[in-house]
């Protein structure tokens, strides 16, 4: 693995506009970034990051299977009692799952090293499965990077494929909150998909959603919603004021409410409980745990709900030195073992690794200044080049 | 959006073989069995009930469909007031015999501005043909369940956070 220099196509923002990609530039800071692309073999990709993804999927849902048996780990969790009973059946009845990425740490030797799972909520889709793949064919065709150069990357294929299976007979809605490009922008692409399946696709903001005086979740056209993708957070559906409706309205929600189990930082310490010592996980209790004074001061706190890297504070031989503001935190902690990225000319990249339909279909790679990779991380390519 | 060279835009969209009929009794007249006729006719008429679009005024629901071809709907308002819906102007088959197609029985409407027009509960329009036709694939998909909204805006509260660009992660 290593990162090299390219040499950016001079036509790269048109490219990306007529793509519809119109939130490569965020506030002014470039948010897709082709000055340099990360270089892998095909075995660093297959043996160190694709298989690890499938296999550390099988452990998650061992994980959902102990929480939905255990209400104890729901609690841990803080997942609110009036869902519990719904996420179990969630699972029960085999709801379908789309998509999750799993963000891990590694630098080209040993193994990658799980910091979290996006197993919810996921963005920079649309960058990792399309742009990404156009950026690859494009820079073949001009010689800028090697002519042999492949990619991990079959994500929209994957995409449309599981919409295929999913078995949706009506009108699928797709949600997300007002004023954020990005997330408009992530949700036409994933309703894109479901349309290249066949299905018939209605877009609506979650603010704009309604409840008729049956309970059943409703769109602006005072159609009844029935399945529906949202992109936000379970636990925010679940403490919003329709959250109370969720069990009762009828509607299949993508991704499906067990997904709140995953998505929670409370995953790692569950994951590292069942399966110490897995050579991909890092170790990790809930704040509290004595056990995790074996870290000897070195180590991460996570709040159980932040994103991108909100509240995060790395502490090294018992001092704090990073620190991320943020308001995430009340909902409780984990600890981490202090893993750094690895660095690349002052560089820390994050490799995201896709599943869609619990397959490993593709891997993103975002880079940030800073060992916390947060809201102001650029999105780099990558190659494979044996 | 037009997510470009990797998306394909639906234009030319695939057409089914299906019948159109006013009433069972036409079915029949044209050479379909008492049986298919029926059960596609009972099928489309629980559809309707579900599918039709809801008003809480009479005169809305018959500025739309015409005079006398509105009638209260089985459901209720919250506060307990009464539902209208068109009434079903006639119905499309699912599956047909031999036809291959599977699909489901769907109601059929009329405009009170076009009162030749089939159209879905959806708005679709198939067509004037009585008989066998073909439709859209995409007019013959379960139509969404229409209702009255009580209430919205009750998501959201936990995206208003000024310093966020995106709420995934």
């Amino acid at each position: 693995m290593e990162r090299i220099a390219v040499e950016p196509r001079d036509d790269w923002r048109e490219t990306a506009e007529a793509h519809g990609f119109r939130f490569h530039t965020i506030d002014n800071e470039p948010y897709w970034d082709e000055s340099a692309c990360y270089r892998f073999t095909l075995r660093q990709v297959e043996d160190d990051i694709e298989d690890p993804s499938g296999e550390i999927e099988q452990l998650c849902f061992e994980v959902v299977q102990r929480a939905i048996a255990d209400e104890s780990v729901l609690m841990r969790l803080g997942i609110p009692e009036p869902f519990w009973d719904f996420i179990a059946h969630s699972w029960n009845d085999q709801h379908k799952n789309l998509y999750g990425r799993m963000d891990f740490a590694y630098d080209g030797t040993g193994p990658a090293k799980l910091f979290e799972y996006n197993a919810d909520t996921p963005t920079s889709l649309y960058e990792t499965g399309v742009f990404q793949w156009v950026w690859l064919e494009q820079a073949l065709e001009r010689g800028l990077i090697p002519e042999d150069s492949d990619q991990f990357n079959s994500l929209h294929e994957a995409m449309t494929g599981a919409f295929g299976a999913m078995g949706i007979r009506g009108t699928m809605h797709f949600a997300c909150c007002k004023d954020s490009d990005e997330d408009e922008g992530t949700v036409e692409y994933i309703a894109d998909c479901a349309r290249q399946a066949g299905i018939e696709s209605r877009l609506i903001y979650i603010e704009d959603m309604g409840v008729d005086a049956e309970g059943r979740f409703t769109d602006l056209q005072d159609d009844v919603i029935v399945d529906l993708f949202k992109l936000y957070p379970w636990e925010w559906i679940m403490t919003d004021e329709f959250g109370k409706n969720v069990p009762t309205g009828g509607a299949r929600f993508i991704e499906p409410a067990w997904k709140a189990v995953l998505s929670n930082k409370g995953l790692l310490p569950l994951l590292w409980e069942m399966f110490e010592g897995h050579p991909n996980l890092l170790p990790a209790w809930f704040d509290g745990d004595p056990a995790a004074a074996s870290l000897d001061g070195d180590y991460v706190r996570k709040p159980l709900l932040s994103r991108e890297g909100a509240n995060v504070e790395i502490f090294q031989g018992g001092e704090r030195t990073i620190s991320v503001a943020g308001d995430y935190g009340a909902e409780g902690h984990i600890i981490q073992a202090f893993h750094p990225l690895p660095e690349f000319g002052g560089n820390y990249p994050m490799i995201g690794s896709w599943l869609v339909a619990s397959q490993p279909c593709g891997i993103g790679i975002r880079e940030d200044k800073s060992m916390v990779t947060g809201n102001n991380a650029r999105f780099v390519p990558h190659i494979i080049v044996d | 959006m037009g997510t470009g060279l990797l998306l394909v835009a639906a234009c030319d969209e695939a057409k089914v073989d299906t019948a159109l009929f006013e009433s069972v009794k036409q079915c029949t007249g044209l050479g379909f069995t008492a049986q298919e006729c029926e059960t596609n006719y009972k099928a489309a008429q629980s559809t309707h009930i579900n599918a039709a679009p809801k008003y809480t005024k009479r005169e809305e629901c018959e500025a739309d469909f015409g005079a006398e071809k509105c009638e209260v709907a089985p459901q209720r308002t919250a506060g307990g007031g009464s539902i209208f819906m068109p009434l079903m102007a006639g119905y499309m088959m699912g599956s047909l015999l031999g036809g291959g197609r599977r699909g489901i029985a769907q109601p059929l409407y009329k405009s009170a501005n076009d009162r030749s027009t089939f159209r879905t509960a959806d708005n679709k329009n198939v067509g004037k043909t009585v008989g066998r036709t073909q439709v859209a694939k995409s007019a013959t998909r379960a139509p969404t369940a229409k209702t009255r909204t009580v209430s919205r805006g009750g998501f959201g509260a936990g995206a208003r956070s000024p310093m966020r660009r995106s709420f995934g992660g």
